[in-house]
């Protein structure tokens, strides 16, 4: 896909060999299959896709539900291997927020095979970095691994999938790491604690008003039993996809996957109820918090749409225009020319439902939050009137491809771009068709986007006020 | 001419960086902070391009252009799409030859420096990292702090930061590495009309005096309002770059705390929970740089996770590392060493660091062998050799009347001293 101007992932470079090896998939198939009688573990091929200009991502799917994405990449002697549950803290409830990410946490613990702490000196032991992340619509485990560690990966997350141990001990040490984690990013910290209080004001139902931490009541109150439940109703094959990127053989990789994999039962997973519709904002929420830091602060989050709006990529330019670099509108206008702010920034929320487009400024010592808040406004204003040039628009795309690019330097940049938008946008190979719709934006729908979305009645604003000490 | 170049056609992108030999232990006494200052207002852009202009004309092309300054070095690094590769030189080039070093520019800069001191107030990681170096090298160079503060930002004027870029910069030695979607001749010449003054860098070995451990166990308490959570940093002197211990320390330290499932992260958290993250970090420069362990507990266990830790210190200096821990660190340490050289611009890193900071070649041709060869009796000479379990250094960045009194309490304390947080 791409037009030549593109000068994307080129087929012509010598390092983009991927469809060399990618074989053709009926006959792949039919030879993993071959012998194989159990219905959980025969692969279906779904489809290929192009991923850039060169690189292939082939789609494929077990009996028992689970999505597999390949990447052959071999600029690099790596792999990297993601698994992307579609479980979050939006399908947690209230008196037990935080449970998704700690059980992140728990998934590291010790399984019917494995013995506690034998998951990271084993992965540790091969050269592999493994961490996970969780967050409102999702939870990854990946690691990046030199290539040959690849059937240790593969035996390890398939393990965890189906036979970890949930016991006291291990629960109430890892909700004691949560809660330092909370006190980490969110208690002792400014900016955590406003972002929460942005969220719990800006949303009133749904799910997305709750932190992905958890409250600290919460953490505390967690039991084994509600691990345990949380496993059950969310962690199986149907839940998941797996993404492999990097440079490994195909063949064995998927006979690794099958053979680990092909033993888990089709998921038990209830399909999760569609969270609350968020009624529409219809005035400004305006809130105070007092800490003890040098500097006031203003957080602006206003109603922003999906990630997969259509809206969604001219708003994402707006904010390049406004906030994207030293070059931006607003940088120059607070950090440069005013001297009001040391820095600003601002980014919408990728999330599944409509989110918040974030807007911080972080003023300088003595200088009054009115002031900025008017400036602030002024520009919004002016890029809802005027639009942007079509130098920043050039500017902006030419930027989110800079972004876009670095993003896929390394095995694992683009194992998370491939989980991410088959997670959220149910494509793993969309993200060319985001920067195809970069391109496209104009700046009427800047305008549109900007006029619809950043209206003042629509926002949510908290202000970090400085204690007296 | 000192050109490295790292080619890769996996994307179409150009990483280019200007790699000086100098960086803040060439500030002059008193006016700490010049060094970055000087890098920061080359980087507002050339003679006859306003700064507006300036990085409007970067963004176009797809640019990124950046200086960071290190104790030792300064690094111009711009990124651009490939396309647009010559016309990003060409301003790249301007930014070296020909800065603008306005007077204006360094007002706000100044202004921005001096802001960017108090907005640092609000990061208690940065809080306590800065103060552990200041508390473990006194009044050394390396006890500096590359932004400066606020009464040495005072005394630096744009005559300072013009007279810096003349002595250590204008004259052209430097290196220039290029990583990337661009072929080698592509490079030179290019290199070759655009910066056709350099001359080769010589590496940065400045003379600066042997670090000395402060005796005894000293705790700084850097008091914080309202802290539930501590930063803890426990530290001595580490190694030099040249050091014969360095390998031996490195697989060494890598047992101890260097990954998840070493004895210091399973204790402090894995057993615990008290700490989200529990490491411990080996420094090496010219002169014996530092070594430390990092955690974060709540205050109300702050003082018991610094007695384990120096427990768990005292074991690993004193008992050693057994074989099979040594054997895994060394495992992990080259099974992972693939991570350091993974793109083209980790590569070109690697190979600029040897040129400018006088690490020796084999440290990255030679590493597995490097690493693979230590033996256990090595490792555990240097650890005594090395690291002191009796000199320590010993900062805790908390709320004080929470914590003051347990620290006192903890094994082998000389000395507990309170400072404020927003200390200048």
């Amino acid at each position: 896909m791409g037009s030549s101007e593109g000068n994307r992932l080129d087929p012509n470079w010598p390092g983009n060999h991927a469809l060399a090896f990618m074989g053709a998939p009926e006959v792949l198939i039919d030879r993993l299959n071959r012998g194989v009688r159990r219905r959980n573990a025969r692969w279906t091929f779904v489809r290929d896709q192009a991923f850039g200009d060169a690189l292939k991502l082939r789609r494929l799917r077990l009996g028992n539900g689970l999505t597999v994405l390949l990447l052959v990449d071999r600029s690099a002697p790596t792999v990297s291997y993601h698994t992307w549950f579609r479980v979050g803290s939006r399908n947690e409830r209230p008196g037990k927020t935080g449970l998704a990410h700690l059980f992140e946490h728990l998934m590291f613990s010790e399984t019917r095979n494995h013995p506690h702490g034998e998951f990271d000196r084993l992965m540790e032991g091969a050269g592999a970095e493994a961490n996970a992340a969780t967050w409102t619509d999702w939870t990854c485990y990946y690691e990046n691994a030199p290539r040959d560690a690849l059937p240790l990966l593969i035996e390890l997350e398939a393990d965890r999938m189906s036979n970890l141990v949930l016991r006291v001990p291990q629960v109430t040490s890892e909700k004691e790491v949560v809660a330092n984690e909370r006190k980490l990013r969110v208690d002792d910290d400014v900016e955590g604690k406003a972002l929460e209080m942005l969220y719990d004001n800006a949303f009133r139902r749904h799910p997305y008003r709750w932190p992905t931490i958890g409250s600290m009541q919460d953490i505390r109150g967690f039991t084994v039993r509600d691990c345990q439940e949380f496993y059950r109703t969310h962690y199986a094959p149907g839940n998941a996809t797996v993404v492999i990127a990097g440079d490994f053989n195909e063949q064995k990789a998927l006979s690794h996957v099958q053979k680990h994999y092909g033993g888990l039962s089709a998921s038990r997973a209830a399909k999760p109820p569609t969270p609350a519709k968020e009624p529409s904002q219809r005035g400004e929420r305006v809130l105070q918090l007092t800490a003890p830091t040098p500097t006031e602060k203003l957080l602006i989050g206003y109603r922003a749409p999906s990630f997969s709006d259509p809206h969604t990529p001219a708003l994402v330019i707006a904010n390049e225009v406004l906030f994207g670099g030293t070059s931006s509108r607003l940088h120059r206008l607070f950090c440069l020319d005013q001297e009001v702010a040391l820095s600003v920034r601002g980014s919408i929320s990728p999330f599944i439902d409509p989110g918040l487009f974030e807007m911080w400024i972080f003023l300088r010592e003595g200088k009054p939050k009115e002031d900025a808040l008017a400036l602030l406004d002024g520009e919004i204003d002016r890029l809802g009137c005027d639009g942007p040039s079509r130098r920043e628009l050039d500017k902006a795309i030419n930027q989110l491809e800079l972004s876009f690019l670095h993003s896929m330097e390394t095995a694992g940049g683009k194992a998370e771009q491939i989980g991410f938008y088959e997670t959220v946008a149910n494509d793993g190979a969309a993200v060319f068709d985001r920067l195809a719709a970069y391109r496209n934006v104009s700046a009427d729908d800047v305008k549109r986007a900007v006029t619809k979305y950043l209206r003042r009645s629509r926002r949510t604003r908290v202000e970090i006020l400085r204690k007296a000490s | 001419m000192s050109v490295f170049f790292e080619p890769s056609d996996a994307l179409p992108i150009v990483d280019l960086e200007i790699a000086l030999p100098v960086g803040s232990l060439q500030d002059p006494a008193g006016q700490e902070g010049l060094a970055q200052l000087t890098g920061h207002l080359m980087r507002r852009g050339p003679r006859g391009l306003s700064q507006e202009r300036f990085e409007d004309r970067l963004a176009s092309l797809g640019a990124r252009m950046s200086v960071e300054v290190s104790m030792r070095s300064t690094r111009v690094r711009a990124t651009v799409l490939r396309r647009n590769l010559e016309p990003l030189l060409t301003l790249l080039a301007d930014v070296v030859w020909r800065p603008a070093l306005r007077g204006n520019d360094f007002s706000k800069l100044k202004r921005r420096a001096e802001a960017a001191l108090t907005a640092r107030l609000d990061d208690d990681q940065a809080l306590g990292a800065v103060c552990f170096r200041q508390a473990l090298f006194g009044e050394h160079p390396y006890g500096r702090t590359l932004s400066g503060h606020t009464d040495s930002l005072a005394r630096i004027s744009i005559q300072h930061a013009k007279e810096f870029y003349a002595r250590n910069i204008a004259r052209g030695a430097f290196l220039v590495g290029v990583s990337g979607h661009v072929s080698e001749a592509e490079v030179r010449s290019l290199v070759a009309s655009h910066f056709p003054k350099v001359r080769r860098a010589g590496r940065n070995v400045s003379d600066v005096p042997a670090t000395r451990a402060r005796r005894g166990r000293h705790v700084v308490i850097v008091d914080k309002p309202e802290r539930t959570q501590t930063q803890l940093i426990i530290g001595t002197l580490g190694a030099r770059t040249r050091d014969r211990n360095l390998f031996p320390l490195l697989v060494s330290n890598t047992a101890f705390g260097g990954t998840f499932s070493g004895p210091l992260m399973q204790q402090v958290r894995g057993v615990r929970g008290w700490s989200y993250g529990a490491y411990s970090r080996l420094l090496h420069s010219t002169q014996r740089d530092a070594w430390y362990m990092s955690t974060a507990p709540a205050a109300e266990y702050s003082a018991d996770c610094a007695a384990l830790q120096l427990d768990l210190l005292e074991r690993w200096v004193d008992g050693g590392t057994k074989q099979t821990e040594l054997r895994f660190a060394q495992r992990y340490l080259i099974n992972s060493h693939c991570f350091d050289r993974d793109t083209a611009s980790k590569r070109l890193e690697a190979r600029l660091d040897v040129e400018l900071l006088d690490i020796p070649r084999s440290y990255v041709d030679k590493y597995d062998q490097l690493v693979g060869r230590v033996t256990r009796q090595e490792a555990n000479n240097a650890t005594r050799a090395r690291i002191s379990d009796k000199d320590l250094t010993i900062v805790v960045v908390a709320t004080a009347s929470e914590v003051a009194t347990s620290f006192e309490r903890l094994p082998g304390v000389k000395s507990v001293e309170i400072v404020p947080f927003d200390r200048n």
